[in-house]
């Protein structure tokens, strides 16, 4: 990106730092943010891990929240405007990146606290990515306004809350402002202590369709054999531009699961980073995307082994119709020294549409020997033999290449192990595909 | 019920059916036996509606109607099935789904309303218990994970629920134990009927001990060279084909 740009964005920023909460992130690592951004630059589609990437709405963006992220949100706002709430998940809604706690429902269990920075002055801190393709993450600690702040203390499991309480907790970060008035800075930190469980489902959704610029940042650290089942759901607005920053640290025999679906935005950009870095962790990161009209749905997903018998696994479903991009870019770096690495690989791309586009990419770097790595990438058309096998059977062909489109992405989608949830997001993602009266049978 | 003449197919522009004739009326069972590459399952295929099967001369008539005009979703609704060699797997469609759409889809075709959900259900349960099938299978996807001899009794289960007047199996007995042969022949059987017809397509003998044709056809080189009743297979079995072969050359 053109570094006039980042003076932009630098001097947007300093006209509005001295109203920025400090107990979100300290001044000096806002400035710090600042300093790297003008230095390196924002990434732009020269990058070869941004080259599918939409960035160019962020000229248009003004960088400074509303307001300077002052408490209040969209007053109009109400929980029906919200996704039907999910059980067992304590609900925390966060409007335009600050706490709305009219739209929450605390959890009460011991063993989880779950806090916005704004009112709390004893913050988790996790350090400031230095990996470049971390960049939008620094332009969050810059600007964000409010972080929800997880910490699941040791041992404390998702089956022990309260007879017939929620156990486990659901962030859903709301944008309602135009990216030319303002942007959204939602922002996690989790922190897992060892032998502990979590849930959590993270949705960004939109109020109304206006053009808002969202820019997250989700940290997660999980430790010696703890848990996080973490599930993600972009439904942004139409019109919106959605990039994300994830990044997880897992400690020796950590599990990590991450079920993503992108539906939403006119221009969305996931990036994912997980680093393996104590033995026997294990990491799945499941991800379906749903490209359609013009929009952009890119992720980037980089996953590092450093510790020995390590296992992780990817696997991505995208469809791609109208004249939208949807893209997948999976690294693993398997690092010296982390032999019997177990990675695997299983990257799906399906084209609907003669002007859609397809990209899947797999990229393998290994530094040690004794590993075993497994990677399948196909990008195509549905397949002539099933498609010819439902025809067979009666089936009109519009049907059939409904059905089969569906059974594409439901590969990843069945393994959402919240039933609600679940249900919701199929059913959103048959309205996406403006099937939903035809696959209604299924939902 | 179904009468070919002079049948031309091709496939990837190589001839491989070379002027068939073929009559099958109302109530028979034909088998359709012959060596490797004399164009079995070229016929099968090619009467179902495959894309890629190019039809290069020749005339089929079903059920009075021009078959070979007709979709091959059209083919289905007018009461034609094609038992699959390799039925084909469809993860994230499940079982009952794919029956219920086929059964309503001909339904459909016919002014028919859509099929009760109880009745259908009930149906399916009493048609799994005769292909002796877990009703595990009903949510699973299509074909999904099954074994061959699995997948063989989910093609004969869906050719009970859907009763088509005109049944093709194509190599329905390969890969099955002698147990799941005898399950699966009993299944085509309480489907005859003076109404039906069924066409099986077959390399060996042995299933024609549990489903007994009518008729005994032998495919070389793409077209009919010897026709005779059961002990055609028979002989067969004794001589082989090449005799058949010579005869033909």
């Amino acid at each position: 990106m053109s570094s006039a740009l980042a003076v932009r964005i630098a001097a947007e920023h300093a006209a509005a730092s001295a109203s920025l909460p400090a107990q979100v992130v300290s001044t000096e690592r806002r400035r710090d943010a600042i300093e790297t951004l003008v230095s390196e630059g924002l990434p732009s589609s020269r990058d070869e891990n941004w080259k599918y990437a939409n960035l160019r709405p962020l000229e248009k963006v003004r960088f400074v929240a509303l307001a300077g992220g002052t408490q209040g949100g969209n007053a109009a706002l109400t929980s029906a405007d919200l996704p039907a709430p999910i059980g067992g998940y304590a609900r925390y809604t966060f409007v335009d990146g600050v706490f709305a706690a009219a739209l929450s429902a605390p959890l009460a269990k011991a063993g989880i606290t779950v806090t916005s920075l704004r009112t709390l002055p004893d913050p988790l801190h996790f350090a400031p990515s230095t990996s470049k393709d971390s960049r939008f993450a620094l332009l969050n600690d810059a600007f964000a306004t409010d972080s929800a702040s997880i910490r699941v203390s040791t041992g404390t499991d998702w089956s022990m809350g309260p007879a017939g309480g929620p156990t486990c907790i659901e962030l859903v970060f709301v944008a309602t402002v135009e990216a030319q008035a303002g942007s959204s800075y939602p922002r996690v930190e989790v922190q897992v202590e060892q032998f502990a469980r979590l849930g959590l489902i993270e949705r960004h959704v939109s109020l109304g369709t206006g053009a808002n610029f969202v820019n997250a940042s989700v940290q997660v650290d999980i430790a010696r054999d703890a848990t996080v089942n973490h599930y993600r759901v972009q439904e942004s607005g139409a019109k919106a531009t959605w990039l994300d920053t994830l990044s997880a640290v897992l400690a020796q025999g950590a599990t990590y699961k991450l079920h993503a679906v992108n539906a939403g935005g006119l221009s969305s950009r996931s990036t994912i980073n997980v680093l393996l870095a104590g033995q026997h962790a294990s990491a799945s990161i499941s991800v379906a995307s749903l490209g359609d009209r013009q929009q952009t749905q890119d992720v980037f997903v980089r996953v590092e082994h450093s510790a020995p018998h390590a296992r992780s696994e990817q696997t991505f479903r995208g469809i791609s119709a109208g004249r939208a991009r949807v893209a997948f870019n999976g690294m693993v770096v398997v690092r010296e020294g982390a032999h019997g690495t177990d990675s695997q690989q299983s990257l799906r791309g399906l084209l609907a549409g003669p002007e859609a586009e397809i990209d899947v990419r797999p990229q393998l770097q290994i530094d040690t020997d004794d590993v075993r790595c497994a990677h399948g990438a196909t990008a195509g058309k549905l397949d002539d033999d099933m498609l010819f096998y439902l025809l067979s059977r009666g089936i009109d062909p519009e049907t059939a290449q409904r059905l089969l489109k569906w059974a594409f992405l439901e590969d990843v989608v069945a393994r959402i192990e919240v039933p609600e949830l679940r249900r919701q997001i199929e059913r959103s993602l048959a309205g996406q595909m403006h099937e939903a009266d035809a696959l209604k049978e299924l939902l | 019920m179904l009468e070919i003449e002079n049948l031309h197919v091709s496939v990837d522009g190589k001839s491989i059916l070379n002027g068939l004739n073929l009559q099958v009326n109302k109530g028979e069972v034909h088998a359709i036996m012959g060596p490797n590459g004399s164009g079995k399952s070229t016929l099968a295929y090619a009467l179902a509606g495959r894309p890629g099967y190019e039809i290069k001369g020749g005339k089929v008539t079903f059920e009075g109607r021009d078959l070979l005009a007709l979709a091959p979703e059209e083919r289905a609704h007018e009461g034609m099935f094609l038992g699959f060699q390799y039925p084909v797997e469809i993860p994230g469609v499940n079982n009952v789904y794919l029956l219920k759409a086929a059964i309503n889809a001909a339904r459909k075709h016919h002014g028919l309303p859509e099929v009760d959900a109880f009745e259908f259900l009930t149906l399916v349960r009493d048609k799994m218990k005769m292909m002796h099938m877990d009703e595990s299978f009903l949510s699973r996807g299509v074909n999904e994970g099954f074994s061959g001899g699995e997948k063989k009794r989910n093609e004969i289960l869906q050719m009970l629920m859907l009763e088509p007047r005109l049944a093709i199996l194509d190599e329905t007995d390969s890969g099955l134990d002698i147990d799941a042969l005898k399950v699966v022949s009993n299944g085509v059987n309480t489907l005859r009927s003076p109404e039906r017809s069924i066409v099986l397509v077959t390399h060996y003998q042995r299933l024609l001990d549990y489903i007994v044709p009518d008729f005994v056809h032998v495919l070389v080189r793409g077209r009919i060279a010897r026709s005779g009743d059961k002990t055609l297979a028979l002989e067969l079995e004794r001589r082989g084909y090449d005799w058949i072969i010579e005869e033909a050359a």
